[in-house]
């Protein structure tokens, strides 16, 4: 029996080889390409678990896929083998108020779990970009957050337990329903931004948040882009701790002025998004703290108290600014490269004149914006993808901006995670320990067939 | 040839934001069957990759509702690219039966269902050739939902609005599976001229788009028509509470939300659906979907109906294609034009 027909008794027509669906699978939201010999679609651990043991059996390379909407070529099959598409398997299984947790399969698109939650007055906090797009198991897979985790933090401060299904097939559950646990070691942090390496997430059982009574968002607009970031360092070094501290330099601006010319928004050098939420009183004094410091840096229009319909253009518009940037020129597409480093808050400031010099040295305009609040800028480029100088060009500038952030004590991913993209830098962030991560590998996948090539191994 | 547009579909940088809301992938498995999956199709054609059996469902399966374009941020136009594919793989030879079948009964029957009997069969009266509009029928109307086509002319008919000699299909569902139109575009044209309008008044909205864009012409929906006039209408408020569904042709394809609004207003109460205005979803019917894949078909139009608040009693809309879909699906259905009608008749 071919491998088409093994997998076939197992998932039915949901496998295939036909060159035009392999093509499909071939890529995701990165530069990054990779043909994959079969695609199936599972719908139940089951069929994840028999698809691992066959692959096991033939060693044969498995990737794990959700709605293919990362940036670092994690999804990409750079071995050929089989991409598993989980983003079927998209059921929410539970909802347990009296536990604060969810029980969901991997294919859950985030903005649809918080729409299932809204009505009990609970959200799951972890807010990214593309939380319309992309599934949990992505998320968790790559140690997501967004634009919240200033105050609420990354995906990992939400995952209690995972069911995993390891490279021969066994199933185990690397956690519990309990909120707290001191048991051995935290298997479900290591499989959290494992990126598919060591065993494919078939469940995940989260917390969930009450929702805030009250959201108020302040929009403080800066001539000079140094002052923005201050601003912030500013802020939460005076205990105010906003929901969402957001960065979007002139470009960025631009953009969303662009994407969703609604918005009016105000030209400047910088525009620093707050958001703050909590009981009505505390959002209303802490707003005021806020537009003290940022006028008292340098903020030349501030506006605030938008109503809800506006908060939602507003944050809809600010998601997908790093995609619009394409909309600038027709001749010219985003791509995704360097464009998600932090660093320590202290030294935002420091990388955001960096990045200014990276765009004065290589001639590429490039778009920043971010979660300032927490050190992760994002930058953008756009480049004629039909035109290899410029990708020359692109590189480097990625490469630039990776290594000046890790001169700053940063890391060259905040959230997306390393992919194929970054491997190169995790000797240099990780020094020794890297070679542990590639101990804890070979341990866990003997016969390395979980998304090879990836993270550096 | 699809191979000139690689610019346009590498405008596309598949972050997914049209993935999961594409109506035929919400129905359907592979990513092939969404609209990235299309814009990848697409460029896999226009690289030289032969045809294969997902690459032609993959695109065969596009309503071409275009709720892709309406949510993309980078200002890619996933449907006008799989329409290119689609032509680039007709004039290749690569038709689909249901293209075939289409092909064969416009050219035999000038209809797209093959029809034999009299195109005005719904009306009885008296002829009005010419005018300063003009009714185009549309094929649904005037054989599978004849109501429709009466109760738009009962209206229109009042304000003298002219009817086709001859009218045959307008040429959108063979536009849009990728086939010429030309020969149809042509003969309509001409007997739109022997009517002396300046204006086309049309209930479908898939007429309307190619009436516009293929054939250059003013055109109104007959919802625009009515919205117009309503004051001159002894039109008496009905016990009626019903759900306005935006056809994709006429909303995303046309920009019209309002005027339905404003004459459902006039008449009864009206509650939005869960998606409506730009971010409705598409009843599964068009792009020669309903004609290819009957059951995808009605699966999408299935999960439309589930937009539909309970209190509504009907849904209201204003397109054939949808009114047979949704209520093929087991939805309770009605045009615009009934609706106007009861309300003239209370």
């Amino acid at each position: 029996m071919d491998l088409l027909q093994e997998l076939k008794k197992v998932v039915g027509d949901r496998a295939t080889n036909d060159p035009a669906e392999l093509y499909c699978y071939s890529c995701d939201a990165s530069y990054i390409k990779g043909l994959p010999e079969y695609v199936a679609i599972p719908k139940n651990t089951r069929e994840v678990a028999d698809i691992l043991r066959i692959a096991y059996r033939h060693g044969i390379a498995i990737t794990p896929r959700g709605a293919g909407t990362g940036l670092t070529g994690g999804a990409v099959p750079l071995a050929g083998g089989i991409v598993l598409d989980m983003s079927r398997m998209d059921k929410i299984l539970g909802i347990e108020l009296e536990n604060l947790q969810v029980l969901v399969e991997p294919g859950v698109i985030p903005a649809r779990l918080n729409e299932a939650l809204a009505p009990y007055g609970f959200f799951f906090p972890p807010d990214p970009g593309s939380a319309d797009m992309c599934t949990l198991g992505g998320l968790i897979a790559n140690s997501g957050s967004g634009m919240r985790a200033v105050k609420y933090g990354t995906v990992r401060d939400y995952v209690l337990d995972l069911e995993v299904v390891l490279p021969d097939g066994s199933i185990i559950h690397t956690g519990s329903r309990n909120l707290k646990s001191a048991s051995g070691y935290d298997l479900t942090q290591l499989f959290i931004g494992s990126e598919g390496t060591l065993g494919v997430i078939t469940s995940a059982r989260l917390r969930i948040h009450p929702l805030p009574q009250a959201r108020a968002v302040v929009l403080a607009y800066f001539s000079e882009l140094d002052n923005a970031g201050r601003a912030v360092v500013a802020s939460l070094s005076k205990g105010i701790l906003p929901s969402a501290c957001e960065i979007l330099d002139k470009t960025a601006i631009l953009v969303l002025k662009e994407y969703d010319p609604k918005l009016e928004l105000v030209t400047a050098e910088a525009m620093l998004i707050f958001e703050l939420d909590g009981v009505e009183s505390t959002v209303g004094y802490y707003s005021e703290r806020i537009i003290e410091v940022c006028s008292s840096l340098g903020a030349f229009y501030i506006e605030k108290a938008l109503d809800e319909i506006s908060q939602r253009r507003v944050w809809a518009g600010r998601r997908l600014v790093g995609v619009a940037i394409s909309r600038l020129n027709p001749n010219k597409t985003r791509v995704y490269i360097g464009e998600d480093i932090a660093v320590p808050l202290r030294n935002v400031p420091s990388m955001l004149r960096k990045i200014r010099e990276i765009s004065r040295n290589f001639h590429m305009q490039i778009m920043t914006w971010g979660h300032i609040g927490d050190g992760n800028l994002h930058t953008g480029m756009a480049i004629d993808t039909l035109n290899d100088k410029e990708w020359e060009q692109l590189h480097k500038v990625g490469d630039a901006i990776h290594r000046a952030a890790l001169e700053l004590g940063g890391t060259v991913t905040g959230e997306h995670g390393i992919g194929r993209a970054r491997g190169v830098y995790m000797d240099i962030e990780h020094g020794k320990s890297f070679e542990v991560m590639v101990a804890v590998k070979k341990a866990i996948d003997k016969k390395n067939i979980m998304n090879p090539l990836k993270i550096g191994m | 040839m699809i191979s000139h547009h690689i610019r346009d579909i590498i405008k596309c940088v598949r972050c997914g934001r049209c993935r999961a809301p594409c109506p035929s992938y919400e129905v359907l498995e592979w990513e092939s069957t969404g609209a990235r999956g299309r814009m990848l199709i697409a460029l896999s054609l226009a690289t030289g990759l032969f045809p294969t059996e997902h690459m032609l469902t993959g695109l065969n399966t596009c309503t071409t509702c275009d709720l892709c374009k309406e949510l993309c941020p980078s200002g890619a136009n996933p449907r006008w690219i799989t329409v290119l594919a689609r032509r680039d793989l007709a004039l290749k030879g690569h038709r689909s039966e249901a293209q075939e079948t289409l092909y064969t009964r416009v050219r035999d029957y000038g209809n797209s269902l093959g029809e034999t009997l009299p195109r005005r069969n719904w009306y009885k009266g008296e002829v009005l050739l010419k005018g300063d509009y003009v009714y185009f029928v549309g094929c649904l109307s005037s054989y599978r939902l004849p109501e429709i086509a009466a109760s738009n002319y009962e209206i229109l008919g009042r304000f003298d609005v002219a009817l086709l000699l001859d009218e045959r299909c307008c040429g959108s569902p063979l536009l849009k599976m990728g086939l010429d139109a030309t020969e149809l575009i042509e003969h309509n044209l001409s007997e739109i001229e022997k009517t002396g309008a300046s204006t086309v008044i049309t209930g479908c909205p898939g007429c309307m788009e190619a009436l516009k864009e293929n054939y250059h012409l003013k055109v109104l929906h007959s919802s625009e028509f009515f919205a117009g006039i309503i004051g001159e209408l002894d039109l008496k408020p009905i016990e009626l509470k019903v759900s306005y569904h935006d056809p994709c042709h006429l909303g995303r394809g046309s920009g019209i939300y309002e005027a339905p609004r404003k004459v459902l207003k006039n008449i009864c109460s009206q509650i939005e659906m869960a998606g409506h205005k730009e971010k409705a979803r598409c009843c599964g019917g068009g792009g020669g979907v309903r004609a290819s894949y009957r059951e995808i078909s009605i699966a999408m139009a299935k999960r439309r109906l589930q937009d539909s608040p309970e209190k509504a009693e009907y849904i209201a809309t204003t397109c054939p294609m949808c009114k047979r879909n949704l209520t093929d699906a087991g939805g309770k259905v009605l045009d615009i034009s009934e609706i106007v009608g009861m309300a003239l008749k209370a």
